[in-house]
């Protein structure tokens, strides 16, 4: 079924459209940071708690930088059929150790020697794009906690339809119809790409086209959050009788 | 300042701010925390409700499945509730298997669920001896500041009342089952018990709906839970000893608090029905 008749795709979005993104800052008070972040109807939840001291055994602490851990659970009602096994299967710790990677190349852990900062992401709601919506939410959940991070890792996926034309942020239904998956986590400001993942096939002349895609759409989403922040910035300063001045 | 001298002495911290007979969230020592109460808002569970008590969040979802039944309970599906306290949500959670805590809670919500009689379970039942449902109920806590067992109970109750059961077909001859989707029809839900968490501080002072650092500092806590005005579930674990009076007062705030909730319950239900009702006149 092609999903581009007649020229929009099963959602009603044209090819090169994000999905309505919803996203808040500091939603609950346990965590020292925490983001809530929707995608469409993909739903993520994200907690950082840290920085704080080594949990378990004292070895694996690194004398020159912060331990990074994450977590990627998704609820078992969030997947149209029930999900036995939310946490510890190997779709899930594969998903924990890509956040992980990805996370770690903006943190800045050289500050934090000897500590471990600990990254929990809840999936209430799968759509589709799981995981760079968690990328997303992570960040915002970061920047809520006051870690500080070089840039802001921004993840978007895109697609190509009929063997032409690249779609941007695909919905579940359009991953699973056949077509080629490209998940791109990259710092949108730098243009550096730090995770690249592929599904599928599609011949090499298109990777440049999908690729710019993909990474134009982390663009437009980190102009989203990065609204988002300052308004959360912006309101909580105002509490607090702060001066804010625009540049 | 307040927040070193939180860290530094806990106990005297508390012990100051009752003495003014206020706590430390400006609360009175019997005034319950605002409730707040949003239904199926998970667009790929079959029900859904979050519940919201002061900052305690809990998100509980339903998850139907058919089964075969059991040949000694050939007329009857299942309830399967479950509360799972991840890391995310407090400190003290750390990942690996579930805690001693989530599996309390667990233990409780199904027993609460059972002894209020809230879902007969023949009503599950399709074809006797050949299909029956099964309803799993996952209560995910998002953030734990304390009263833990009355946002879960509350948000299992007002997701169970969300549930819609699609109609069944089974040929029994042919063993083929045809499950419609579109014609659905809601769980006959008969219970709505409403638990009340009081903790008790240093023998004497009794709060009412703890945070999780009074939870802490607690000498005792108890769990009182009612379903039309009577005294379905009491749940004590240890702690400081409660005199008979005390145990009254407690019950009957638990009873107006029941009261309250299951208020909220059907507003969120209505509302929801009232957007339902507005979404049909659009695309009709």
């Amino acid at each position: 079924m092609s999903p581009l008749s007649p020229g929009l795709r099963l959602d009603g979005r044209r090819p090169n459209e994000l999905r309505k993104i919803r996203c808040k800052l500091g939603v609950f008070n346990q965590p020292d940071g925490s983001a809530y972040l929707e995608q469409g109807n993909t739903k993520v939840l994200a907690a950082v708690y840290g920085p704080h001291e080594i949990r378990g055994s004292r070895t694996k602490a690194l004398h020159d930088q912060a331990l990074i851990n994450c977590q990627y659970s998704m609820a078992t009602f969030s997947t149209g059929e029930r999900k036995r096994r939310p946490r510890g299967d190997r779709k899930s710790i594969e998903m924990s150790i890509h956040l992980r990677q990805a996370l770690q190349a903006v943190i800045k852990t050289e500050l934090y020697a000897r500590s471990q900062i600990d990254i929990f992401v809840e999936v209430l709601q799968a759509d589709g794009g799981n995981y760079c919506t968690c990328v997303n939410a992570a960040t915002l959940a970061l920047i809520d906690a006051g870690i500080p991070i070089t840039e802001y890792m921004v993840a978007c996926t895109a697609s190509l339809a009929n063997g032409e034309t690249p779609l941007v942020d695909i919905s579940h239904l359009e991953e699973t119809s056949g077509g080629p998956n490209l998940t791109v986590a990259a710092m949108p400001m730098s243009g550096q790409i730090v995770l690249l993942e592929m599904s599928q096939r599609f011949h090499l002349d298109h990777l440049d086209k999908v690729m710019k895609h993909a990474l134009r759409g982390c663009q437009e989403i980190k102009a989203v959050l990065d609204k988002a922040v300052r308004d959360h910035v912006a309101s909580a300063g105002a509490a607090c009788n702060w001066e804010f001045k625009t540049d | 300042m307040d927040a070193q001298y939180k860290v530094i002495d806990p106990v005297k911290f508390y012990r100051d701010h009752l003495a003014h007979k206020i706590r430390p969230d400006g609360r009175g020592l019997l005034k319950f925390r605002p409730a707040v109460i949003n239904v199926d808002s998970i667009g790929t569970a079959d029900g859904s409700a979050i519940v919201k008590i002061g900052n305690t969040t809990v998100v509980c979802g339903v998850k139907l499945e058919l089964g075969v039944p059991k040949p000694e309970e050939s007329n009857i599906g299942w309830l399967v509730p479950n509360v799972t306290l991840p890391p995310l949500c407090s400190p003290r959670f750390h990942p690996g298997p579930p805690s001693d805590e989530a599996q309390v809670a667990s233990n409780m919500l199904a027993e609460i669920l059972s002894n209020a009689s809230v879902l007969d379970l023949r009503a599950l039942c399709v074809v006797p001896e050949r299909l029956a449902w099964a309803v799993y109920l996952d209560a995910v806590c998002l953030n734990h500041d304390g009263s833990i067992l009355d946002a879960c109970v509350v948000a299992a109750v007002a997701a169970l009342r969300t549930v819609r059961l699609p109609r069944v077909e089974h040929d029994a001859d042919k063993d083929i089952t045809k499950v419609f989707p579109d014609e659905r029809s809601s769980l006959p839900i008969t219970g709505a018990p409403i638990p009340t968490t009081h903790a008790i501080f240093e023998d004497e002072v009794i709060l009412v709906d703890p945070t999780s650092d009074e939870e802490s500092l607690a000498s005792g806590l108890v769990t009182i839970t009612v379903q039309n005005d009577q005294m379905c579930s009491v749940y004590k674990p240890g702690g400081s000893p409660l005199a008979d009076e005390n145990m009254q007062a407690c019950l009957s705030r638990a009873r107006t608090r029941a009261i309250q909730m299951n208020n909220l319950i059907e507003a969120a239900l209505a509302a929801r029905d009232k957007e339902e009702t507005k979404d049909q006149k659009l695309i009709s």
